[in-house]
């Protein structure tokens, strides 16, 4: 077999097509085996535009006759699957005729597998998105229920190593009558006060920089100085303390059911850290916290009682009188007539 | 967390290549190929892609809603249906699927076989 025939047989035999396009006539004057089993066996006389309809003739002779190369893509149905189908023009350099080679690469797999990547980054991204937004409810959920720099030390380390916090100040306050007030009313119509109670609590609070730790039924305690230090921490809690009984003094002139607050404050050290291993929780403890609870037993309702401790930290700011009848505690109001206290 | 098929069988990489035989077969197939003469390619691929990795526990929901959408203009009998799942079955066995993993998978066609013969909710 001679080189030619060689070269014939590896020609027709190899997986591209290839044909010879005749660009005067625009006719196929050879086409190989792949050639024809994409695109049938055509007439010799047939033109390139009635194989390709979509090919712009004059484009291509056009390119033939500049750079002597085009490259496009046709798509086109094979029996029932849709293959696409890279081809590319080159001019043959013979000087006797006016020839274009046309050779085609099989691209129908790479357009199948970028349409299943198109399809798989879509799912994939829809479900980083909601991965993200369940991210974002945890966060919210776990910041309701510890500091964010607790959290981010939970986050970072898996667990929140407890603290110091060196100076601060605790409000503890309850409700006087509770037990009554849930037995006479509607349960779900006193929690729900409760809870409206205590969101303005802590908006109240949030406005002087106090940090909400717990509420246990009637119980509320909030502290100033965790876990950000806080100079004027004791006054941020007087001026806490005050404003919420006068919010409940507001509230109270409205609604049916009355709110009597006692409110008892202390400054001083506490110890802050998440607690328990399932069910996590932040709390603040030490003696600090104990005198606040033993100030609010002293308080009468809807007072605010602390010690000299606290009082002397907040003196010019605050009227401080001695409780009749307490072991040394002091109860704070606003100062008489000189308007909001802040 | 017990593994999901999809991530058992390597994942997107792995699932790919199954979906693209399984798809060539369907295509090549005389009894149900026809169904995609008309069929959008990009298309018939996202929701195969879809469709089969939903059925493995892969990150993609299909609801039975679009299944019957997309097929609510076919005259598909149960001999056509029957063929499908056989073309399944020997995809995923020539991906190393195991037999029990396989009678999950055709499980989850089988579920859906109401919604392409019988249409309950074309009139």
């Amino acid at each position: 077999m001679s080189i030619e025939a060689i070269n014939e047989q590896l020609l027709r035999a190899i997986g591209v097509g290839v044909a010879l396009i005749d660009l005067n006539a625009l006719t196929l004057q050879f086409r190989n085996d792949t050639f024809n089993e994409w695109f049938g066996e055509n007439d010799p006389a047939a033109k390139l535009t009635d194989l390709f309809p979509d090919l712009d003739s004059n484009e291509l002779l056009a390119e033939m006759r500049n750079g002597g190369h085009m490259a496009t893509e046709i798509s086109f149905k094979l029996r029932r699957r849709k293959m696409t189908v890279a081809m590319e023009f080159n001019r043959a350099d013979d000087a006797g005729r006016n020839i274009a080679v046309l050779v085609c690469q099989n691209i129908t797999r790479i357009k199948e597998l970028e349409s299943m990547i198109d399809s798989y980054s879509m799912m994939v991204e829809r479900n980083t998105h909601e991965i993200k937004r369940e991210k974002e409810q945890v966060e919210k959920l776990l910041l309701n229920m510890m500091p964010r720099a607790a959290y981010e030390e939970y986050k970072t380390f898996g667990v929140v190593s407890p603290r110091l916090f060196n100076p601060v100040s605790v409000l503890a306050l309850d409700f006087v009558g509770f037990d009554d007030l849930l037995s006479e009313n509607e349960p779900g119509v006193v929690v729900s006060e409760l809870n409206d109670i205590y969101s303005a609590f802590d908006r109240i609070g949030a406005q002087f920089g106090c940090q909400r730790i717990r509420t246990n039924g009637d119980s509320y305690v909030t502290v100033s100085g965790v876990p950000d230090p806080n100079d004027a921490h004791a006054i941020a809690i007087a001026n806490s303390a005050v404003r919420f009984l006068r919010y409940l003094d507001r509230r109270n002139m409205s609604h049916p059911i009355k709110w009597i607050a006692r409110i008892g404050t202390a400054a001083g050290s506490v110890i802050g850290s998440v607690v328990g291993s399932q069910n996590y929780i932040y709390d603040v403890f030490g003696p600090t916290v104990t005198k606040a609870l033993s100030n609010r037993a002293a308080a009468s309702p809807m007072s605010v009682v602390s010690d000299t401790g606290f009082a002397a930290q907040i003196a010019d700011r605050f009227q401080i009188t001695p409780v009749v009848g307490g072991d040394g505690q002091v109860m704070i109001e606003d100062l008489p007539a000189a308007g909001p206290t802040g | 967390m017990e593994k999901t098929l999809f991530e058992k069988y390597g994942g997107f990489s792995k699932i790919s290549k199954i979906v693209l035989t399984f798809y060539d077969r369907m295509l090549e197939d005389d009894d149900v190929g026809p169904f995609f003469d008309d069929v959008d390619l990009p298309k018939l691929i996202d929701h195969q892609t879809q469709f089969i990795s939903a059925l493995m526990g892969g990150p993609a929901t299909f609801s039975d809603d679009r299944i019957e959408r997309a097929h609510r203009n076919m005259n598909i009998e149960h001999h056509h249906f029957d063929r499908l799942k056989e073309i399944v079955a020997e995809t995923l066995a020539d991906f190393d699927v195991a037999p029990a993993d396989i009678e999950i998978v055709l499980e989850g066609f089988e579920h859906r076989r109401v919604l392409l013969v019988e249409k309950p909710n074309v009139d």
